[in-house]
């Protein structure tokens, strides 16, 4: 199936304790997948591919809530998490923590304003 | 599918499609015969919903054609109706330029990454359309699309929208919970996710949005879809779902706040106190030390636990060793600081390397002693930590050179505050150490969520109700109040406050009369003596237990499971319950002490060596040890044991009390007929049980109908020989009837009675088993503890003041018990209407009520009479179950056996009127007639009387000696005692206390199927009371009663009873006892034999506690 890589990416057991979400798009996968793949959404920014450091310092295992978005665009809850222009797969809903400075200030210079998935700053 | 969702996906799109001006290529997507064909198929979609055979008709050849071709793609391309609509509403745009490009589409498809996502669907569609091409073409297509993946911008776009702008609209989708089995939400949100995608290309793709789960709503998850049918469909067939508990829709104004659910947030910071929740340190406090940035991580330090006795095989090396503690993990080595010269003497100096101020062990960092560590915070448990001042000063001993030790007792005492808000009750004293109302103190009113109603004292805002946040304000002690630990390991201390720092109270236990610092929300002011928990099993204080076969000890000491035991050794053992293989009774056992004179329990001796300690014998073994205890030694609790040879009585006149004790046994006069064993005439045991030998028929259980024998008892316990199948079973007494020549059964402790009436008084065994004493279990009064030792709190006077009378006898009459009966239930109180009373008061002898102080199983009506004092009561007492039930009971029983008297005084807690009473035994015995005075031709001396005395002697004359139960105004006062006969219950209805209430009382009649009263024909029917007025003595006591059913006739008072509570919120009326008259409410499920109520006064609500028998529901006024 043409599926595969998608379906790949989809964490084959919740309880695994090993999941993972980026701090930045708050998608959730292993860290294996991590690894192997990057983030499928903000690769560009976090160059997580590779580079177990980097997915230690920008995703993390706190976060509460796993939300599946099957049709991000049309989704409202993709939409209210700020998720509708990503991929679709497996989310969370709330991720504690901040991406490390140095994505914060690359984030700025392209003039995009970080959101912090903790849902501290509700506006 | 609607006209107005089409419109709205268009316009959806279209907004899209400015956001991202590059998806206008994607509408080159489309073949132009597609479109065609698309359009088609809805005008045919539309037809065939409103004229189907219209359309049949219409439909041309050519039509009909293209229809067939595009079968399958319609299924293809109705797949996701929205895009449909989009694409068709892009066609006609397209159709009008008239330009696109069959090949184009797939390059800019590729080529675009922008897009690709919406082309994700498109592609799938097209590779749908586009069978004929090779599937090496289509994977191609495929990895260019998927390798292009992470090179994709990430823009954040969306990020600049605020929040409230994403509020859902009413186009929105809705939102739908799902029940689910708890503990698999994450499952089924990622099951959905698979599906999802497995069903994508099928006839059946998921038309959910999305779906999530939050941890914080467990058994739930919500789907995001247009209907409740597309749920079921997407959720059909997963583990785990219970679509059969229903879909509901979630409002939408609720939507957005389900995602914004956040957790309690637990902040660590550096200093927090941490339990560690698993692994070997699971438990163990500990205090954060640093987090990591992401805060997964916390730097943790704690007390190590290093295993200091490793076998010797591990120790060697340490590899080895690791393995077998992780594998078998058998015992936790002690929490215990690292040291380093502990630690290189069983491991090697080559294990251990130092680091700076650091030392490095097995891979774990030790510093000053602690082990620092890294933790996952999931493997902490932030809440409910609680730290005990004990732990928290293992850490701060080794801080003190740091200086940072008043940090962290703040942060302690604000661990200890937020649990205080959820130990504060109402009635609590209070005071306020923060905020405006700083100082202020007062008593709690009201408790609601985290604000609290004081009642303020002080000079200026007395009386004025004050709200407050609880977190302010904590309990308030002051030195000298006297207080009880309500948790943590001093739990049940009670103590004299000595001084109070902050929050922390310093108190000196009464039971080890040492100085104990709690913190005062663990604190409560209590009036009670002790610990409360002196009963651990079926052991308690003082008692005398077998360890082992050698061995026995003396309980001291009582703990939360466990018993602290000085053997006969000197040796002090924390025992557990299960360890103790018996409870030994020695209150028959005698000894010699150093002078050859006897030495019984309860006897003040003191050692004539050694350190010339004094005090009261508890037990004696073996007729060589014996346990004393002293109040005043701090050790071991005040017990200590000694060989008996070296004791000797502390009496004045120790040699008065040979001879008596002696001439006592000596003189068979005075001896119990019944000959209880020489020598231990002290307890007046008497025959062992006059149950034994009775043949009795079982009444109750699996034996129900045999007939046996009892060959032993044991408290309420029977064995009997039955006479089927030679078999001996254990059973307790109340199964038991006694079986008559005649064949009819009796109760086993109700011989007939005569006359009058021809009543076996023990009554029905309902009411006997409302009898706790009956029962043999502990009793409610005692356990209250409102007196928990009579014999030991000062109440000796009042018998000074009754041994005004020259007989001791009579004092035992008034043995404490009585004072206590005045406030508990007592048992003691149904000898006063035992048939022995009439016998033995038709002699008027006073002692016979100190025997049927004790007697109130005396049985015997002829031997009474006869023997008169010399009734063999007492025995029957201790073999009556609530023998069993507390020694200090089963030594008041035994007291009024005739030779204990000289060792009787021992448990008046004092020498004061032991020696009074040890001269004279023979003056009362042999002279009733001295005795008898007091009561008889005295009346006038009744008032003088403890209360309970009276009231005592006032039924027991009642019922004995008409003329002269009418000498005292004290008729009208029921004696406190409960169901083992009712004849005197019902002198409640005519007690004037109760005047204002009676009439509200509901009452039930209940014996008269017993008695054949009526026929039985009332028997359980409610009513109130009507009225009640006392006739004269000699006569039935009749009152009036109005039934529920509305019949209204005089019913003889003593088959009345007041209905007893069964549920919250009744209103009650006290009938008896302390609190007798007043009317309150229950305020617990009453459910035990002790009832807490509620009385309502003019200025504040008090709460008290009453026997459950001395309640009466009243009707509504």
């Amino acid at each position: 199936m043409n599926t595969g890589p998608e379906l790949d990416r989809i964490p084959a057991n919740a309880r695994s304790k090993a999941l993972r979400a980026c701090l930045l798009c708050s998608i959730v996968q292993t860290p294996q997948e991590f690894r192997k793949g990057g983030c499928p959404n903000c690769e560009e920014i976090l160059q997580l591919k590779g580079s177990p450091d980097r997915i230690t310092s920008c995703t993390t295992t706190y976060f509460d809530g796993l939300i599946t978005v099957i049709n991000p665009e049309n989704s409202w809850a993709a939409r209210w998490q700020r998720i509708s222009k990503y991929v679709r797969g497996v989310y969370a809903v709330r991720v504690k923590g901040r991406i490390p400075e140095d994505v914060e200030a690359e984030l700025e210079s392209r003039g995009i304003k970080y959101r912090p998935r903790d849902q501290t700053d509700q506006d | 599918m609607s006209d107005v969702e089409e419109h709205d996906y268009r316009a959806e799109d279209d907004a899209d499609m400015q956001d991202e001006n590059v998806q206008g290529e994607q509408e080159e997507v489309d073949a132009p015969q597609e479109h065609e064909g698309r359009r088609a198929e809805y005008d045919e979609e539309q037809e065939d919903e409103e004229d189907e055979e219209d359309e049949e008709e219409e439909l041309s050849g050519k039509k009909s054609a293209k229809r067939a071709k595009h079968r399958h793609k319609r299924s293809a391309a109705s797949r996701f109706i929205d895009i449909e609509a989009e694409v068709s509403d892009e066609d006609e745009d397209e159709e009008e330029e008239g330009d696109y490009a069959d090949d184009g589409f797939i390059e800019s498809d590729v080529e675009d990454d922008a897009s690709r996502r919406h082309h994700a669907m498109l592609t799938a569609r097209t590779l749908h359309e586009q069978e004929d091409r090779s599937p090496e073409q289509i994977a191609k297509d495929l990895s260019k699309r998927y390798g292009g993946r992470g090179a994709s911008h990430y823009t954040g776009d969306t990020n600049e929208i605020p929040q409230r702008l994403l509020m859902p609209s009413v186009h929105d989708a809705s939102l739908w919970q799902v029940r689910v089995k708890a503990g698999r939400e994450r499952d089924i949100v990622l099951s959905l996710m698979r599906k999802s995608i497995d069903v994508e290309f099928t006839a059946k793709p998921l038309q959910i949005l999305a779906a999530f789960q939050r941890d914080s709503l467990p058994g739930m998850v919500y789907v995001e879809a247009r209907s409740a049918k597309q749920v079921i469909q997407a959720v059909n067939g997963l583990v785990g779902v219970y679509i059969s508990r229903g879909i509901h829709l979630v409002p939408i104004e609720e939507m957005a706040s389900l995602l914004q659910i956040k957790k309690q947030e637990q902040t660590v910071t550096p200093g927090t106190w941490v339990r560690i929740r698993r692994g070997k340190y699971a438990g163990d406090l500990a205090q954060v030390v640093d987090i990591t940035e992401n805060g997964e991580d916390v730097g943790l330090r704690f007390i190590p636990r290093i295993d200091l006795t490793p076998r010797d095989d591990a120790a060697v090396d340490g590899k080895k060793r690791k393995k077998q503690t992780t594998g078998t993990g058998t015992m936790r080595p002690p929490q215990r600081l690292f040291n380093y010269e502990e630690v290189i003497k069983v491991y090697g100096r080559k294990l251990v390397s130092k680091r700076n101020q650091v030392y490095v062990f097995q891979n774990e960092t030790y510093r000053e002693g602690f082990i620092e560590k890294d933790f996952k915070l999931s493997a902490l448990s932030l809440e409910d930590v609680n730290p005990t001042l004990d732990e928290i000063q293992q850490f701060s001993r080794k801080q003190d050179s740091e200086g940072d030790n008043l940090v962290d007792l703040s942060v302690i005492a604000e661990a200890s505050r937020k649990a205080a808000i959820s130990v504060l009750q109402p009635g609590d004293h209070v005071e306020v150490f923060e905020g405006e109302q700083a100082g202020v103190h007062g008593v709690v009113e009201e408790i609601s969520g985290d604000v609290v109603t004081i009642t303020a004292k002080g000079v200026e805002l007395e009386g004025q109700k004050i709200e407050l946040p609880a977190r302010s304000v904590r309990k308030r002690f002051k030195p000298g109040d006297h207080v009880k630990v309500m948790s943590g390991q001093n739990t049940d201390e009670t103590g004299l406050v000595v001084s109070v720092v902050d929050n922390i109270v310093t108190f000196i236990s009464d039971m080890s009369m040492q100085e104990i610092s709690v913190f005062s929300k663990d604190l409560r002011e209590a009036a009670e003596v002790g610990s409360s928990t002196n009963v651990v099993g079926n052991y308690e204080l003082h008692d005398l237990v077998q360890l082992d076969a050698q061995t026995v000890g003396v309980i001291f000491r009582t703990e939360r499971d466990s018993f602290r035991v000085l053997d006969q050794n000197g040796q002090v053992r924390l025992v557990q319950p299960h360890q103790i293989s018996m409870s030994r009774n020695s209150n028959r056992a005698i000894a010699v002490d150093s002078e050859g004179h006897e030495i019984r329990v309860n006897d003040n001796m003191k050692e004539v060596d050694g350190e010339a300690r004094k005090g009261r014998v508890l037990h004696i073994y073996q007729s060589f040890y014996a346990f004393l205890h002293n109040r005043e030694y701090q050790e071991n609790g005040g017990v200590f044991v000694t060989r008996t040879r070296s004791l000797a009585s502390v009496a004045p006149k120790g040699s008065l009390v040979k001879p008596t004790g002696d001439l006592s046994k000596m003189n068979p006069a005075v001896m119990q007929p019944t000959g209880g064993m020489v020598g231990s005439g002290n307890m007046g045991r008497g025959p062992r049980d006059r149950h034994i030998g009775l043949t009795v028929t079982i009444v109750k259980g699996p034996q129900k109908g045999y007939a046996g024998t009892i060959k032993d008892t044991n408290g309420n316990i029977c064995r009997v020989e039955l006479r089927t199948g030679n078999k001996i079973i254990t059973i307790e007494k109340d199964k038991l009837r006694e079986r008559q020549s005649d064949g009819t059964l009796t109760p086993l402790d109700g011989r007939p009675r005569g006359p009058p009436g021809g009543r076996t008084w023990g009554g029905p065994p309902q009411a006997r088993a409302a009898n706790p004493y009956a029962e043999g279990g502990r009793t409610p009064g005692w356990g209250v503890g409102r007196t928990p030792n009579p014999y030991a709190d000062g109440k000796t006077p009042a018998w000074n003041a009754s041994s005004r009378t020259p007989n001791p006898y009579a004092d035992g009459g008034k043995t404490p018990a009585w004072n206590a009966s005045s406030r508990t239930p007592n048992p003691y109180a149904d000898g006063g209407k035992t048939p022995a009373w009439n016998a033995s008061s038709r002699t008027p002898n006073p002692y016979a009520s100190g025997g049927g102080a004790a007697g109130w199983a005396t049985p015997r009506p002829n031997s009474n009479a006869g023997a008169g004092w010399a009734t063999p009561g007492p025995t029957a007492t201790n073999n009556n179950g609530w023998g069993d039930s507390s020694p200090a009971h089963s030594t008041s029983g035994a007291t009024p056996g005739a030779p204990g008297w000289g060792s009787a005084s021992g448990w008046a807690g004092g020498d004061t009127w032991g020696p009074a009473s040890a001269p004279t035994p023979a003056p009362s015995a042999p002279t009733p007639a001295v005795t008898g005075t007091p009561y008889p031709s005295t009346p006038a001396a009744y008032p003088r009387t403890p209360a309970g005395v009276s009231r005592f002697d006032g039924s027991s004359y009642t019922a004995a000696t008409p003329a002269g139960g009418s000498l005292y105004p004290d008729d009208l006062e029921p004696s406190a005692e409960h169901g083992k006969d009712e004849e005197e219950e019902f002198n409640w209805l005519f007690d004037p206390a109760l005047g204002q209430h009676l009439k509200r009382v509901k009452v039930q009649i209940h014996g008269t199927h017993h008695a054949n009263y009526l026929g039985g024909d009332y028997e359980g029917k409610v009513g109130r009371v009507l009225g009640a007025a006392k006739a004269a003595e000699g006569f039935e006591q009749t009152a009036m009663i109005e039934f529920e059913d509305g019949e209204s006739r005089s019913i003889l008072a003593r088959y009345i009873v007041p209905v007893e509570p069964h549920e919250l919120r009744q209103e009650v009326l006290v009938i008896r006892g302390q609190h007798k008259g007043t009317a309150a409410k229950v305020h617990e499920t009453p459910d035990s034999a002790m009832v807490a109520l509620v009385v309502k006064g003019p200025e504040q609500i008090r709460v008290l506690e009453a026997a459950k028998h001395d309640l009466a529901v009243l009707y509504d006024t």
